[in-house]
């Protein structure tokens, strides 16, 4: 499968990444604005204690705890191996926030209704927009087994 | 080969998956007593009108033929006969190499004088109870749930979507006495109150009492009250769906009795899920599953991940999850903060995360129940209890997937 | 059931009730907002973004060592530092030209003029005189003001009168004497902007240039003019913190430097008529709390105001809280530092805010024409809006006051002037100390307070505890102040804190070990403290056993003013460092080669342990470079 890989110590926390991800995922006919809560990104940069950079990005794990912890089939590993949400079937019940081992989900900021998910940008061909925008190579895109 | 399931919930439909990602020339049939495949956790959305039955399904609509798998609904298994390796059910059997039940739990209904037998009185496990207590409720003015757990109050919140304000008892002093502390619970009950729900905590049900036509019209509370009934949902918990194999010479206690491979006494069959009696909870039925599923197709695996002291709660927009201990218990040490949007409670024992309730904000915090899992010291990572995260112990493999260094 | 609390996240605090009195804020203030800013961008960190032209941002990183244009880190760097200096240089000068102007229109007014001595001082400085007071000063304020209009072709002529003449001689040497100070910002601008300057050395020279239009005029003839007109400051131990709050009158904060051009409004609140106005409508009169440096400025020259001014409230960080007291009525501002964040305060407070220099103009604001000729009835006005503002917010608007912060015995009032009064009008009695080993040294402690170096005022009270333990006297000036007051290190108790050498003079004088010198203007009468020094002992400013340091600076302004420290050849140190360490020849011109340009040198660290060490070290290798054990 075609899994972000990350090299932590080039992140610059720039944060590009994170705003690449929320314009990539602008609902058709909205005007994105960094002001608007509406826009969420699905990484993020932690700091460790020594306050390094530590890129939250989803794995697409092999064995996605968040895939087994959902009840209604929202989030499914798909055959090319990307974990993808679906927004209608989910019925808001958050386990697999809570069972992400390294905590990359969240609900959406506005509503609280849905998971804010990487999708590897399956709308631009599954290219992800945060890996084009990373202005270090911190993040790059390569096929792993 | 050929596996037979009893069973279409998380463990039965995670095991036939395994089973033939495992096997490609197995035979595989799914005998379940349910009309159609459903997520017994959104029965209260099916209730609440929000979704249709079709909408239930945790599963594909092809998931069946794309994976080859033999889907027998209604089907009421009566028994097995493990001489002959056959399950046997009305109208039929069905012959087996390799058998796995799971077949879930089902409600439990305590003895309480004049609840057997009347009408109007449901659990919530079944697609049958949700369709029942929806149209029941259409009619009803006085609905009592029994039960503050998350299945009476998922009732009570579908009921209220309906427009209704059930009336809630539980001989626990708070709700959700199982998932959250105090607190936490009763920022909840405070929503539901505000929604019109009444509760009765610290109360028993002493009895339910019918009208002449043997539908429940009252039930009785230790405090002498009594409250007007016309629907009774009764959601104490549940009991390993069992019955069928009295006599089969399979070893049952609370639930089948099985071994870390999830084998049974009896060779060549299984149990996972709620039936096994080990956790209930969907993740651990998944994990039984697929443990089933490993060894019966001849994989030796052992159950790995038994800890299910974890779960969120959702309503009225406000999310909740809890793992480990609620409660500080003896040395250990509690450290808590509220806002107006956040509850947040860590405990800790010598350093070592042993529970966490989050409230109102559980953004990114998965971390948290691995932490209490793996029992992870956090004492010498140099920032407040409150900023520890995954990027204190920070690891990538050669795959490029996170892994813990701690 | 949650609490009301806004946020259960807000950063650390040197001050503890305040950080509580925050963290328990059903609103939000900048305290909550550091948690979500954790996360810094390295580019910016480091000064290595460009956004100069439409080709950017660029950044540097090693597969793309130089912008499009060709600019290296370097220029990068050095030009970005030198925008934010001329932008800080700029606001002092602002600040120095406003106040000529007020001196000069007061007295053609024949206004009140509290310090005629230190007229007389400034007219023998610059050698200036005048048939009578009026002339004089309007002939002082010209002569600045000719000064700050040169151009940047043709020195400043009171450069020479203001400077340290071995400085003076030094800066001539590099070539870094400033030609008209506005000018200079307007330079520093042309020179950093698309496509111009790309040499790094030059860019920093400017920077120099900068510090020393910046030091004298800005800073150091702020403060003479403003003895001029509202007298000079008197030592004297003051209530300082949330105390001085007293809901029973309408409360004005003040907030800016300008102090001068408040006074009109000032003199206006305690007139009969006015206190008749506020008994009306239920207070008991009129009261300005203090906060920033307008606040210390007053304070400073609270022994001339003690009927309107009750004390000083808090620094930059603490105007948020200090309205959220609920007792404040108005805020006025003539100046920074205004935090954004007051503005939705005052929406939900129903604060009224008022400006009266368009510079200074906060979106939810109103801006008062305050000139010269018109503020008389600008006060009439700005009276009854705040009138207004009183009487429809009491009542309805809960008290959360903090009666028990701070303390009643802060020594206040020290400039260069009352110090030396103090010490019997001569600087030999604190020679004769730093000389004989009771004080080590001096460290002047000055600057911002920023809530990243381990939260609000936390370097800058955990260094001064650490320096005064080790005998340094402490002088501080600016928000330092303001922190170092409200956490009791300048009342005379905390000799307590002092090494016992110094606990002893301080407990034999009465004074704290750490000295309140007032705003951050009030670097510049640390300049004058120093350079007495200097000249008593025949030394150069870089051989005193003295330290400079800026442990949480914050603002460009700050910038302007350690570009100054570097120019009068101090040892400089920053808790965190300028946004410059991603070019190599910034960091060695700004640590090392500096050390033979001026004498002076920067140093960073944010530990307060670490810090006082290294600072420690320098005044003992220049006390032994002087003779002294």
């Amino acid at each position: 499968m075609r899994r972000i890989l990350i090299e932590a110590d080039k992140c610059k926390g720039c944060k590009n990444c994170s705003v690449a991800c929320m314009k990539a995922h602008v609902p058709e006919g909205t005007v994105f604005s960094l002001s608007d809560p509406q826009f969420e990104s699905r990484n993020t940069i932690l700091l460790d204690s020594e306050e390094k950079c530590r890129p939250l990005f989803c794995r697409h794990c092999d064995k996605p705890a968040c895939v087994n912890s959902c009840m209604s089939g929202a989030l499914v590993k798909n055959p090319d191996g990307h974990v993808l949400y679906d927004r209608d079937k989910c019925a808001q019940c958050f386990m697999c926030v809570m069972n992400c081992p390294f905590g990359v989900l969240k609900p959406d900021r506005a509503t609280g209704t849905y998971v804010v998910k990487c999708d590897f940008c399956a709308l631009h061909g599954g290219e992800p927009s945060c890996v084009k925008n990373c202005p270090t190579e911190a993040i790059y895109v390569k096929e792993v087994e | 080969m050929k596996h037979v399931i009893i069973g279409s919930g998380a463990a039965g439909i995670t095991a036939a998956k395994v089973l033939r990602e495992q096997c490609e020339n197995a035979e595989i049939v799914i005998l379940s007593a349910d009309e159609a495949v459903y997520s017994r956790c959104m029965l209260h959305h099916f209730v609440s009108g929000e979704r249709q039955v079709e909408e239930l399904s945790f599963i594909s609509d092809g998931f069946f033929a794309e994976h080859r798998i033999r889907f027998c609904p209604n089907v009421q298994v009566t028994g097995i006969d493990t001489a002959s390796q056959c399950v046997l059910f009305d109208g039929g059997s069905e012959t087996y190499d390799r058998l796995l039940i799971a077949t879930g739990s089902e409600s439990f209904f305590p003895p309480i004088d004049g609840l057997s037998g009347t009408k109007q009185v449901y659990g919530l496990r079944d697609l049958s109870d949700a369709r029942a207590i929806r149209e029941q409720a259409k009619r009803a003015e006085h609905i009592v749930v029994i039960g503050a757990g998350l299945v009476g109050l998922d009732a009570a919140y579908g009921l209220v979507k309906m427009g209704k304000a059930p009336t809630v008892v539980d001989f626990a002093e708070t709700i959700l006495s199982a998932n959250l502390d105090a607190h936490a619970a009763a920022t909840y009950q405070a929503k539901f109150e505000e929604a019109g729900c009444r509760f009765y905590l610290d109360r028993k049900v002493t009895e339910v009492v019918r009208d002449g036509a043997g539908n429940v019209s009252a039930v009785t509370l230790d405090s002498g009250d009594t409250l007007p009934c016309d629907l009774l949902i009764v959601a104490v918990g549940v009991r390993p769906m069992i019955g069928f194999l009295q006599d089969s010479g399979i070893a049952c206690g609370r639930g089948v009795m099985v071994n870390d491979h999830l084998a049974t006494n009896v060779p060549g069959i299984y149990a996972a899920g709620d039936a096994a009696g080990l956790s209930e909870s969907w993740p651990s039925a998944i994990l039984q599953g697929e443990v089933a599923a490993m060894n019966m197709s001849g994989t030796k695996t052992t159950q790995q991940d038994t800890f299910s002291a974890k779960n969120t709660v959702h309503f009225f927009g406000i999310p909740a999850l809890s793992a480990g201990r609620l409660v500080a218990g003896p040395g250990d040490v509690e450290d808590c903060r509220e806002d107006r949007n956040r509850y947040q409670k860590v405990i800790t024992h010598d350093g070592v995360p042993v529970g966490v309730i989050l409230q109102g904000d559980i953004s990114r915090s998965g971390f948290w129940q691995y932490l209490i899992k793996n029992k992870i010291d956090v004492t010498n990572i140099p920032k407040s209890i409150w900023n520890v995260s995954f990027a204190d112990s920070y690891g990538l493999d050669e795959n490029g997937e996170y892994q813990w260094d701690v | 059931m949650m609490t009301k609390r806004f946020s259960c996240s807000t950063c650390q605090s040197a001050d503890k009730p305040l950080g509580q009195f925050i963290a328990d804020l059903p609103i939000e203030t900048s305290f909550h907002r550091v948690e979500a800013q954790e996360v810094k961008c390295e580019f910016g960190l480091e000064g290595v973004c460009c956004r100069l032209c439409a080709n950017g941002p660029c950044r540097i990183t090693p597969d793309s060592p130089r912008g499009i244009c060709g600019a290296d880190a370097d220029t990068m760097v050095t030009r970005n530092f030198l925008r934010a200096v001329s932008a800080g240089s700029g606001c002092y000068i602002h600040i120095v030209e406003n106040t000529a102007w007020n001196l000069k229109n007061t007295a053609l007014a024949k206004g009140t003029l509290k310090g005629r001595n230190a007229l007389e001082r400034l007219c023998d400085m610059f050698e200036v005189t005048g048939a009578d007071v009026y002339e004089k000063a309007v002939n002082v304020a010209e002569a600045v003001l000719a000064d700050l209009y040169k151009p940047a072709f043709e020195r400043m002529e009171l450069t020479k009168k203001l400077a340290y003449a071995p400085r003076y001689r030094r800066w001539e040497e590099l070539g870094i004497l400033p030609g008209g100070a506005k000018s200079e910002v307007f330079s520093g601008t042309v020179k950093s902007s698309t496509n111009l300057n790309s040499d790094p050395v030059d860019m920093l020279l400017h920077c120099l240039r900068l510090g020393i239009s910046t030091g004298l005029y800005g800073l150091t003839l702020t403060n003479l003019l403003n003895d001029v007109m509202l007298g000079e400051p008197e030592i004297r131990l003051a209530p300082v913190g949330f105390r001085v709050i007293d809901p029973d009158y309408i409360n004005i904060m003040i907030t800016g430097h300008q102090h001068s051009m408040i006074t009109a409004l000032q003199d206006r609140l305690i007139e009969a008529d006015v206190i008749q106005k506020a008994k009306a409508v239920g207070a008991k009169g009129f009261k300005l709390v203090g906060c920033t440096c307008v606040g210390q400025d007053l304070q400073l020259r609270g022994a001339h105001y003690t009927e309107i001014f009750d004390g000083h409230g808090g620094n930059n960080f603490t105007s948020e809280a200090i309205l959220a007291t609920g007792a404040i009525d108005a805020v006025l501002t003539d100046f920074n530092c205004t935090l954004p964040g007051i503005e939705p305060i005052c929406d939900g407070l129903q604060i009224k805010q008022i400006c009266l220099d368009s510079v200074a103009k906060k979106a939810n604001a109103e801006l008062i024409d305050f000139s010269f000729d018109v503020r008389t009835a600008a006060t009439e006005r700005i009276l009854d809006d705040i009138i207004a503002a009183y009487v429809a917010r009491r009542g309805e608007v809960p008290l959360n006051l903090l009666p028990e912060h701070g303390n009643d015995n802060t020594l206040t009032g020290l400039s260069e002037g009352s110090l030396k009064a103090f010490l019997g009008d001569t600087w030999q009695p604190l020679i004769d100390l730093i000389a004989g080993g009771q004080i080590k040294g001096l460290a002047a402690v000055v600057g911002c307070s920023n809530l990243v170096s381990g939260g609000h005022d936390v370097l800058t009270v955990e260094l001064t505890k650490e320096l005064i333990a080790k005998d340094i006297l402490v002088l501080s000036a600016g928000c330092s102040s303001g922190g170092l007051e409200n956490c009791g290190l300048m009342s005379p108790d905390a000799a307590e804190l002092a090494g016992p050498k110094l606990k002893a003079i301080c407990q034999q004088l009465g004074i704290p070990p750490v000295l309140n010198f007032g705003p951050c203007l009030a670097i510049g009468r640390l300049e004058i403290v120093a350079t007495e020094i200097a000249a008593a002992l025949g030394v150069d400013l870089p051989q005193l056993p003295l330290v400079l340091s800026a442990p949480q600076w914050l603002e460009e302004q700050a910038l302007a003013d350690g570009a100054f420290g570097l120019a009068l050849g101090l040892p400089l140190h920053l808790g965190l460092p300028p946004f410059v360490t991603g070019s190599p020849i910034a960091v060695q011109v700004l640590c090392e080669d500096m050390k033979t340009l001026t004498g002076g040198h920067v140093l960073i660290n944010g530990d307060a342990i670490e810090s006082a060490i290294l600072l420690e070290d320098i005044i003992l290798q220049k006390r032994k470079a002087l003779g002294l054990s």
